[in-house]
């Protein structure tokens, strides 16, 4: 939409709006991908863990962008906020490692918490550093 | 269809997410990122409430897929505390926002849990 016709919409309708649209888009992305790749019980759920930390490189990359890059209006409200923030979940992260430690498998739990916290922190920073360096 | 479901219920989450965390973070000041960890565990306890329930595949993309996976984020809790200060060692903070918020999560999926069942 052209930034004219955007700014006529008052911001308390277009930035939840913008929110709403990146949310459709971030839940059926990963909605998608839990469907590619379906969970098996006692095993690391592989499709939270790649759009959990996939979701994080993505942030990090695209607020350290926008700082340096002419973006236009809601664009955070609806890549950072909608898109990216819907894509990625803690309460079906949290879920999963409880379901692992009820069953047992503290093992698989332990490591599917620390790779995904971990792995998440660092694919942040990476993305951040990727977009501090482009040009 | 799965997608659709998802896709709506969780793009309402989201809403909800950008108006409730938006709220709390204008009101409290803390150097700590309040208005994520509210969302996020709010979130967490819903799912924890629904596994205590017999529920149908629909109610549970509605419910647990969609909206609280929706309404509460990984990538901005990642984000956050990466800006709490990780090098070149990383803050208490940063420390206590992850570790806290990973231990409290599991724990309201629990208390939903023993709340409904």
């Amino acid at each position: 939409m052209p930034d004219s016709l955007l700014s006529r919409i008052p911001v308390a309708i277009a930035a939840p709006a913008a929110v709403l649209a990146g949310g459709v888009l971030g839940s059926a992305l990963r909605a998608g991908v839990g469907l590619a790749i379906p969970p098996s019980p006692g095993a690391v759920p592989v499709a939270t863990l790649a759009v959990n930390v996939f979701g994080s490189f993505a942030l990090g990359f695209y607020l350290t962008r926008r700082e340096r890059a002419v973006v236009s209006r809601f664009s955070l409200q609806f890549w950072a906020i909608g898109v990216l923030g819907s894509l990625t979940t803690f309460s079906t992260f949290s879920y999963e490692v409880f379901v692992l430690v009820e069953a047992g498998s503290m093992a698989t739990a332990l490591v599917y918490g620390f790779v995904s916290t971990v792995g998440g922190l660092m694919a942040a920073v990476v993305g951040s550093r990727i977009g501090e360096a482009w040009r | 269809m799965t997608v659709l479901i998802g896709a709506v219920a969780g793009s309402l989450g989201a809403v909800a997410r950008y108006l409730v965390s938006g709220a709390i973070q204008t009101r409290t000041r803390s150097a700590m990122p309040l208005g994520t960890a509210a969302v996020n565990l709010v979130g967490a306890f819903i799912v924890g409430l629904v596994i205590g329930v017999d529920t149908t595949p629909t109610g549970w993309l509605l419910a647990v897929s969609g909206f609280a996976a929706g309404f509460t984020t990984f990538s901005t809790w990642m984000v956050e505390t990466a800006r709490l200060g990780l090098f070149p060692r990383p803050s208490a903070r940063a420390v206590v926002n992850l570790v806290v918020m990973t231990v409290l999560g599991i724990a309201c999926i629990a208390i939903g849990y023993y709340v409904t069942n």
